[in-house]
């Protein structure tokens, strides 16, 4: 693991690695290198599997991470090559030429997450939502429970007490 | 007499349709040479909540789209406002069928980000209970694979003993479906008195029934003319589609976790995941006979060599204010359909920052089987997903 | 294809002649597995209302509903569950902190109403209720919280018998943090706290190792937080619902250690009172003990302007002439107040009220007058020698230890008395005893037996970890006396202290004799109030209730409209009461104030 990281670390230029396990590491790099050492990782350096690309939302520093999960089915470890892309507009170079089965994931994350992948064949089509029009809905800024709350109706008669209001309304209302 | 050639002697369609320029199919449905027709997503050839946008000329498929959605209730997303052990009865849903590496998954990911170690029991019992999973699917899986070239008899045999499967984890865990068993530091109990004994009688009855389910299917004339040179995944596919456990095994790729990245303590067991070449839906559903044979065998061995006793969790934070420190990891075991993984991201706070859980149905039932569908058979349709194993949960979690 | 594959599916005929396995009778031929998670159970008389199950329900299909008024220690209400949201997780079981919750193994249930699998187990009867089977918490190390306290580092007995050295070090970050851990956030311990204090929420805020939130969440309601973070009597801590599996949070320990973060200098940025408002009404107080601080303390953010009498040459009352050094450092003591005075509370030291300026005075130069003026008259056994020089009052003693006085401390001391105080005086007494002698020698008893002695339990411990004879159980007789000095005292068996009408009546066996000798006795059965600066003609006008106590309304207001009166003389004896008097009573002149102004425009 050490000598792959250290070989993609003289050709790219990794920001951050995070070694998780012997057989796990994760390694950030700009988003235009990201399509290009997935690539890499696959024609030259054994990672042919494709494991899973998603995406995690840090909306407080105003960017998407995408990470594209790759798996070396010879010596079984795993790469994560993280890169993060600008919250507003999110685009991202598809990579539907590398796997068969990337579209569907490009597809899902422009559904979920609004992140546009150009020439990524059906990558506008609904996957999972049909006839949904409220934001992506996997965005932190989509509060479920509100949305909960709009679409569906509560039971009614449903009351709860916090136990030391209840107490304090009842032994020391005036304290 | 293959009923297929002479179907072909009168008939030719491997023509229809032209190719158009970007290798897509010309489908023109006001030809009238087309059909459009949906299989699912209330149809018993379809396995659970999904449904086929199938473009037919006459009954052979021309085009096929996978529509999933019916079952989204977005797990994952709910997952980012409850706390870590909240999630544990909420990430179990993301496969009904065969929830238990859900739960592992999940505290193996909990427990990895926060540095926890499980005791050696608890260790056992986890990897029991995954085998008994396993167990519990393939008994209605493997007889499932006849059921869709309508052979249910099988079926029947088949879910008598997963019954009693289900009665074992009843009394181990408390629940027969959703079991709730594995959470985040350990499990939630020691065996029960006289497990193993029931255990062993339940065993025996699946031995009789690999047997007989041997007669039954794997020798059936009618089967084997349906199931032979059906949906055949080639070995390159495995890598560009995404094809894992055993629908990779039986097109001779090696991909059990198990054996490859060996998890709990697969490490100490002995056993060696069946493979074949064929890759057709026939060899599909004999490498799970296979491996019902060795699940059966690897409950016995982990009852033999399980310890008696032992702690049951490891001592965790608080759960109802547990924080997880900023990072990111993904596990991954090897579930009855293939490698089952979870990715989660974790930001210092008391709930995860993203889960992502990454079945092999998602990219089988999508890409894999719209490719596979091709110039199949309609009546064929509801063998070949079977074949793949597909559980739409895993797909939209 | 082979003749075999066609025959050898037909051997499944053979089939045909088994027994069917289906259960005839599924309702009645198939309980639950012992384990099965079926429907809920609860234990109400166990259960606590602490809420720990709806905190931890992902689905929200648990409401707490009010069963019954609360009491200490439990807050009256029970879960209610709905069926229609419950997933039988059990997670609700797990967590339960008295184990009160189980489910039953009982899976069948069939109603009309919707509205009936919305219930209160335990309180809405059901069949299952006596079923014994049925998921429970797992047994062994299964713990969803640390059952276990973060252990206190004390001196250890042979560090600490010699000399008046804090004897409890206090928490590190780690081991605060781990102990706060441990907390549910149930918040049932506030209703005990007599100044009905932020418990969680300070905890809250040692697990976020955010001290200055801690820091404003303790001086909400004390603004004596080193003290009594030290030598508070912890109330709050029976109640904790931790306490019914395992030990109780260490909440006192957690005060503590968030004032032991802060250095005394960042006080005022943090509690925002660099410049509090001054307004033109006054208030005196009598006493500078803890209700009377509280008091002043809370009457100066609201803008008054605040005297503090004080009979002795320092502050702080029974705090600093009553607690022993090592349990509370005069710096600690001197930390806490000094902030208060720093506020612009003016204080006078070495004035008595009913000397030179008497009450009426007060009532004439001030707006109001509180007066928390303790308990410091030593209560006597009124034995046969107990009026002998050399037999002493507990509280003077410990007077005379703080203001430095000489303690002609005899080889061999024997205490009358089981309670705190009467720890505390054996305690230092023994101290001195180590310094003078190198050795100790003395002997502590009381008339309740070891289960019912008034003192904590770490007190009677430690002080027999540091050399000290602790005997309860006998009845003072008499002090033998030879020369004009004591000798010794006679005691007798005391088998209870009570009769079955609950009076205090002593029941002695008289043949079952003891003889400690001791050359110094002291006296330390309780105490009580010097009252002498109330003049006849104002005592017409309050009223005393029982035990010569003075009555006054919730606001500590007696009949007399400008005097207010709190702490020990009124509630307790103990520290916490005074500051919760002392908060109340400054709501209480605030309000008699503002009324009288609004009265007169």
């Amino acid at each position: 693991m050490q000598k792959i990281i250290q070989d993609i670390e003289s050709r790219y230029s990794v920001s951050e690695k995070e070694i998780r396990r012997n057989n796990l590491c994760f390694l950030t790099i700009p988003k235009n290198q990201a399509i290009s050492l997935v690539t890499y990782l696959r024609d030259y350096q054994g990672y042919s599997a494709f494991t899973l690309l998603t995406a995690v939302d840090w909306i407080e520093e105003g960017h998407f991470q995408l990470t594209y999960l790759l798996n070396n089915p010879t010596n079984y470890t795993e790469i994560g090559v993280r890169t993060m892309i600008e919250r507003d507009h999110a685009t991202m170079e598809s990579a539907h030429h590398l796997w068969e089965s990337m579209q569907t994931y490009q597809r899902e994350l422009k559904e979920m997450f609004g992140i546009d992948f150009p020439g990524s064949p059906r990558v506008d089509e609904d996957f999972i939502l049909e006839g949904w029009t409220d934001i992506p809905p996997y965005r932190r800024d989509f509060d479920t429970k509100k949305y909960a709350e709009e679409t569906y109706f509560p039971r009614p008669g449903r009351e709860t007490n916090d136990p030391a209001e209840y107490m304090k309304s009842k032994l020391f209302p005036n304290d | 007499m293959d009923i297929r050639k002479i179907f072909q002697q009168y008939s030719d369609r491997t023509s229809y349709p032209e190719i158009g320029e970007d290798g897509k199919p010309i489908i023109d449905l006001s030809s009238h040479k087309y059909l459009k027709m949906w299989q699912g997503p209330q149809h018993p050839g379809v396995t659970g909540n999904m449904s086929l946008e199938l473009t037919v000329c006459g009954d052979e498929i021309v085009e096929s789209k996978t529509h999933v959605g019916y079952l989204h209730r977005g797990f994952e997303k709910l997952m980012e406002r409850r706390k870590f052990i909240q999630c544990f009865p909420t990430c179990i849903r993301m496969c009904v069928a065969e929830p238990d590496p859900n739960e592992y998954l999940l505290a193996r990911c909990v427990e990895e980000l926060s540095g926890i170690e499980v005791p050696e029991m608890a260790q056992w019992l986890r990897t029991l209970v995954l085998e008994m999973a396993r167990l519990q699917v393939l008994l209605r899986g493997v007889p499932g694979q006849g059921g869709t070239f309508a052979l249910g008899l099988g079926y029947q045999w088949g879910n008598y003993i997963r019954d009693l499967i289900l009665d074992r984890f009843e009394e181990l865990t408390g629940g027969r479906v959703y079991h709730m068993y594995i959470l985040p530091g350990g499990v939630r109990g020691l065996l029960p008195d006289g497990f193993k004994k029931r255990m062993e009688e339940n065993l025996k009855l699946a031995d009789e029934f690999v047997k007989s389910i041997d007669d039954l299917m794997y020798s059936n004339s009618v089967f084997k003319q349906r199931a032979k040179g059906l949906a055949v995944i080639p070995k390159e596919y495995i890598d560009k589609y995404g094809v894992y456990g055993p629908s990779a095994r039986a097109a001779g790729v090696m991909r059990d976790v198990r054996k490859t990245n060996p998890y709990l303590k697969y490490a100490e067991l002995d056993f060696e995941p069946y493979t074949t070449t064929e890759s057709d839906v026939y060899a599909r559903s004999r490498v799970r006979w296979y491996d019902l044979q060795t699940t059966i065998d690897l409950i016995r061995q982990i009852m033999a060599k399980m310890p008696e006793k032992g702690e049951i969790k490891a001592p965790t934070p608080n759960v109802l204010h547990w924080k997880i420190p900023k990072g990111e990891t993904y596990v991954k075991c090897e579930s009855s359909r293939g490698e089952y993984g979870m990715y989660m991201v974790t930001d210092g706070s008391d709930m995860p920052r993203r889960v992502n859980l990454k079945g092999p149905s998602y990219t089988h039932a999508n890409m894999l089987l719209e490719k596979l569908l091709i110039n199949a058979n309609i009546a064929d349709t509801a063998g070949i997903m079977v074949s793949l194993a597909t559980c739409p949960p895993e797909i939209e979690r | 294809m082979s003749l075999k594959d066609i025959l050898t599916p037909f051997t499944a005929w053979k089939r045909v002649a088994r027994t069917p396995v289906t259960v005839r009778d599924p309702f009645n031929d198939r309980p639950g597995a012992d384990r099965y998670r079926g429907f809920h159970k609860n234990d109400v008389d166990t259960c606590i209302g602490c809420g720990t199950c709806e905190s931890i329900c992902e689905n929200e299909a648990i409401d707490l509903v009010p069963f019954k008024d609360p009491v200490s220690g439990d807050s009256g209400l029970r879960p209610r569950i709905d069926y229609g949201r419950c997933c039988w997780c059990a997670l609700c079981v797990d967590v339960c902190t008295t184990n009160s919750l189980t489910l039953s193994n009982e899976y069948t249930w069939v109603a009309t109403d919707p509205e009936e699998y919305r219930y209160t187990p335990g309180v809405d009867k059901k069949s299952w209720d006596e079923n014994e089977k049925g998921w429970k918490k797992p047994e062994g190390n299964y713990e969803f919280y640390d059952l276990n306290r973060v252990a206190m580092h004390h001196l250890h007995p042979e560090e600490r018998s010699d000399s008046f050295i804090e004897m409890v070090t206090g928490y590190s970050k780690e081991q605060a943090m781990t102990e706060a851990d441990r907390c549910v956030e149930c918040g049932i311990c506030i209703a005990t706290c007599p100044a009905h204090m932020g418990i969680p929420e300070y905890i809250k805020a040692v697990r976020n190792d955010n001290m200055e939130e801690g820091m404003r969440v303790l001086y909400e309601t004390n603004p004596l937080p080193e003290i009594c973070g030290r030598i508070c009597t912890h109330k709050c801590e029976t109640v904790c619902s931790i306490g019914h599996k395992g030990d109780p949070l260490s909440i006192r320990w957690l005060k503590r250690y968030i004032a032991d973060q802060i250095p005394s200098d960042k006080y005022k940025e943090i509690l925002n009172t660099n410049n509090l408002e001054v307004n033109d009404k006054k208030v005196a107080i009598i006493g500078s003990g803890p209700s009377g601080l509280s008091a002043a303390h809370y009457l100066r953010l609201m803008g008054y302007q605040v005297t503090i009498f004080e009979q002795y040459a320092e502050a702080g009352g029974m705090m600093r002439y009553g607690i022993p050094e090592y349990r509370l450092p005069y710096d600690q003591l001197d930390k806490d107040i000094n902030y208060i005075l720093s506020l612009g509370v003016e204080i006078k030291y070495n004035t008595r009220i009913g000397d030179k300026i008497t009450l009426a005075d007060l009532g004439k130069k001030y707006d109001a007058v509180f007066a928390g003026t303790g308990l410091h008259l030593g209560r006597g056994t009124g034995i046969p020698g107990s009026d002998n020089e050399h037999v002493y009052y507990s509280t003077d003693l410990l007077r005379k230890i703080t203001a430095g006085e000489k303690i002609e401390v005899a080889d061999s001391v024997v205490v009358i008395g089981g309670g705190n105080v009467a720890m505390d005086i054996t305690r230092s007494l023994a101290r001195l005893q180590m310094k003078k002698y190198g050795r100790i020698n003395i002997i502590a008893t009381s008339l309740e037996n070891e289960e019912n002695m008034p003192a904590d339990r770490e007190e009677v411990v430690e002080a027999r970890e540091e050399g000290a004879i602790i005997h309860p159980g006998w009845a003072p007789q008499s002090i033998e006396i030879e020369n004009g000095v004591p000798i010794g005292l006679h005691v007798v068996k005391c088998n209870s202290l009570f009769d079955e009408t609950g009076r205090f009546n002593p029941q002695c066996s008289m043949d079952i004799k003891e003889y400690w000798p001791g050359k110094m006795v002291v006296q330390s059965i309780g105490q009580g109030m010097d009252m002498t600066y109330l003049s006849d003609e104002f005592k017409e006008n309050i009223t005393f209730g029982p035990r010569g106590r003075v009555q006054t309304n919730e606001y500590f207001q007696t009949g007399v409209g400008w005097f207010f009166m709190g702490g020990d003389i009124i509630e307790g004896p103990d520290v916490i009461h005074g500051i919760a008097n002392g908060h109340k009573a400054a709501v209480g002149i605030d309000r008699y104030i503002q009324d009288k102004l609004n009265s007169k425009q």
